[in-house]
């Protein structure tokens, strides 16, 4: 009997024991309480130590607020912040490519921006940046990195071949690019005359896009119900980087990535590739140039994306999470921003019309000012429902025209037929 | 003997622990199996559920029917090209793969130093998948790659080899082959051993070459080895996913792109959980109907199981 009583207390006192650690866990500390925000952002290795030194700084202004890091690569974005929305686990703000907003916001995946909010980007932003943070007229986030594409050149190489300068024509290009080559004893290329990228599809599809709208054409029809990308525009701009091919100006084997080695005499790339040049070339990084991608009869033209930054529509801090970003990218008149600072460290070009004006120096060097000079005609990444998967059709069939299996035409053909039937289950 | 067969009364302590007796090994099993229950049943049938919906990971699942798998079947460009490319690839890697390395084992049992060698081949087996992968994709690079260095070496211009649609499955098969020599290795030595000596003494006597011995001994009695090394490496070649993402990522031009890699472009890129979720299942049956069809054919040559 006095054994099951004893039992019977030893019981009892665990249930006590639980019950008390289970109530210190579920109520807050109110002592030490802080509010957490979660920034998710693909900065990685060598660019988020310029913006986390940021962060620091804001939790000392406001010591209630801890600001957790998530680095998530690029290509594993949009499935782990996917991923961890299921499992009820998403951070409080996204770092996030325009290309995937579309889905976000039309699952109801992001926060409004306060009316401040959204006055200060319309006010103070690039207006092609707006653009590409807007959805249905509605702004939802705060537009950061600015990408577009120009045409690299290294003039080493050029003056090499006997050109003293980039060329202004698609013709020139082309001669230039075949005097540039290089092949060994087995008649492989050692040095190209360009380089067209084969496996990523952002360097497959964008450099495409420039070159289309140089022509005058355009990927959709205004309401997105079908592509208009196959037409006379889309198949020229496609025969243009075809013939580089059909040259022997370029082969599959040739990759952006080799540029650096001083192996590559032109390619067309963002702004973004500076911080990598300068730390690979070195010295011979003065080697670089940069000029507009030859004009088409619609004149200069290059295909632009951006990064916003947005908060999740079930964060449960959203009005501090949007505080945080108000500070970290509010526009005065002659200041930069935190993030424009961190941007223009990066080799990147901020969005804000301030940031820009703030950073002209380093915005103004001779590689960054081609890129900054050509947002005036830069066309942003359309804001489409699927994109990522229409993106990577089109740069399958532009693949196969590259390797000159089938037509130009054939291969925009099929990729239209591919992304109408994608359009049609969403316009 | 059992008490209750002999029909003695049992007293309630020992029914007490008879009922313990009855109730102990399922609990044992419990941990792993409430494992299993939420690590593989539950997504099991999660996935076979999603298979019948239109999901996005941010929306919540929309009933749809069998349209995935009509779309699959009937409107995908690109299945019925990564279902062959799976084919090719598993065909490729477990027939090449098995022979050379049932023809290493032979001659690595019959060489000095033979734990010497089966540690060389089994280096790659213990080596990750994605660093072997990145040491290839350089080697085979068509310009400054090892391999084509040496080929021309020779005099031989070597090909483009993963870059070129033509060569790129052939050079994926080749890495698949080196990678998974070492287990094969490993399995066939095991089986090899336990093969009785005297056959091969008394086929000696008789006048036999290597060939026959190797022909009429060693691989009737490794056909239960035979059949396991099959089995797992068409189910392992059919759903390998690692290795091509990482050295082609499915291209050149979908060259190599298998039904694994595409579900996986599918379901994360393209955001289209259920068809990816569909195209799984697709390929479990297939894997399924050929793992039935070895079992078959091996049972036909007298081995019951391995």
């Amino acid at each position: 009997m006095s054994q099951r009583l004893g039992r019977v207390r030893l019981l009892l006192v665990c249930l006590a024991v639980s019950l008390a650690l289970g109530l210190a866990a579920a109520i807050p500390n109110t002592a030490s309480a802080k509010v957490k925000i979660v920034v998710a952002s693909h900065y990685g290795q060598g660019q988020k130590e310029y913006l986390l030194p940021y962060f620091e700084e804001y939790m000392k202004l406001h010591p209630d607020v801890e600001i957790t890091y998530q680095e998530i690569t690029f290509a594993d974005y949009l499935q782990t912040v996917m991923t961890s929305r299921v499992a009820g686990k998403a951070p409080d703000i996204y770092h996030l490519y325009s290309l995937w907003g579309v889905q976000m916001v039309g699952n109801g995946a992001l926060d409004r921006p306060p009316a401040s909010i959204q006055k200060m980007v319309r006010q103070s932003f690039v207006p092609s940046s707006v653009e590409a943070v807007t959805m249905n007229g509605q702004i939802w986030g705060i537009p950061t990195e600015i990408d577009n594409y120009m045409l690299v050149y290294n003039k080493r190489l050029l003056k090499e071949a006997g050109f003293n300068g980039p060329p202004r024509t698609w013709d020139e290009l082309l001669k230039i690019a075949k005097a540039c080559t290089k092949r060994n004893a087995e008649g492989k290329i050692v040095q190209a005359g360009f380089a067209l990228e084969r496996g990523w599809d952002s360097a497959v599809v964008h450099p495409w896009m420039a070159l289309l709208y140089a022509q005058g054409g355009s990927l959709f029809s205004k309401d997105f119900s079908r592509a208009t990308f196959n037409g006379p525009q889309g198949v020229k701009a496609l025969e243009q980087e075809v013939a580089l091919f059909k040259e022997g100006a370029t082969d599959p084997t040739v990759s952006v990535w080799d540029f650096p080695t001083g192996t590559i005499a032109m390619t067309i790339m963002a702004p973004w590739y500076k911080s990598t040049l300068q730390k690979a070339m070195k010295d011979r990084f003065t080697d670089v140039g940069v000029a507009p991608i030859p004009a088409g009869p619609a004149g200069n033209k290059s295909v632009q994306y951006t990064f916003y930054w947005a908060v999740d529509s079930k964060s449960k801090v959203k009005k501090e999470a949007w505080a945080f970003l108000q500070w970290l990218n509010e526009q005065h008149p002659g200041q930069s921003s935190p993030m424009g600072n961190f941007l223009t460290k990066l080799g990147a070009i901020p969005s804000g019309k301030n940031d820009i004006a703030a950073h002209k120096a380093e915005l103004g060097d001779a590689f960054m000012e081609p890129f900054v000079n050509a947002l005036k005609y830069s066309v942003p990444e359309p804001n489409v429902v699927q994109g990522q998967e229409i993106k990577t059709s089109l740069m399958n069939h532009i693949l196969e025209a590259f390797y000159q299996k089938v037509t130009p035409k054939q291969a925009l053909d099929a990729a239209a037929k591919e992304i109408n039937a994608i359009l049609a289950e969403n316009y | 003997m059992w008490p209750a067969a002999v029909g003695n009364p049992i007293s309630p302590t020992k029914r007490h622990r008879l009922d313990q007796r009855h109730w102990a090994p399922y609990a044992f099993l419990a941990p792993a199996g409430l494992f299993a229950m939420i690590f593989f049943f539950v997504p099991v049938l999660f996935s076979l559920y999603l298979t019948f919906t239109d999901w996005n990971p941010l929306s919540s699942p929309r009933w749809i029917g069998l349209k995935n798998y009509k779309y699959i079947f009937t409107l995908d460009p690109y299945f019925y090209q990564t279902l062959t490319n799976t084919f090719v690839f598993a065909f490729g890697s477990v027939l090449l793969g098995t022979a050379i390395s049932l023809l290493l084992s032979f001659a690595v049992t019959r060489i000095k130093g033979k734990a010497l060698w089966r540690t060389l081949y089994w280096l790659p087996m213990v080596t990750n998948v994605v660093a072997i992968s990145y040491m290839w994709t350089y080697l085979l690079d068509a310009v400054y790659g090892l391999v084509n260095q040496g080929l021309a070496l020779l005099g031989i211009a070597g090909p483009d080899w993963l870059s070129s649609p033509s060569t790129a499955m052939l050079s994926v098969i080749i890495v698949s082959v080196w990678a998974g020599l070492g287990g094969n290795i490993l399995i066939f030595s095991a089986g090899l051993e336990g093969i009785d000596e005297s056959l091969y003494e008394a086929a000696r006597v008789d006048g036999a070459s290597v060939w026959q011995e190797f022909r009429h001994i060693t691989i009737p009695l490794l056909r239960p080895t035979l059949l396991f090394v099959l089995v797992t490496g068409f189910i392992g070649g059919l759903s390998n996913f690692a290795l091509i993402m990482v050295m082609t990522g499915g291209g050149p031009m979908q060259a190599t792109n298998v039904v694994a890699n595409y579900m996986y472009q599918v379901a994360f890129q393209n955001l289209r959980m259920g068809r990816a979720s569909a195209m799984a299942y697709v390929l479990f049956v297939i894997i399924m109907i050929i793992t039935l069809v070895q079992l078959r054919v091996f049972k036909r040559g007298g081995v019951e199981s391995y």
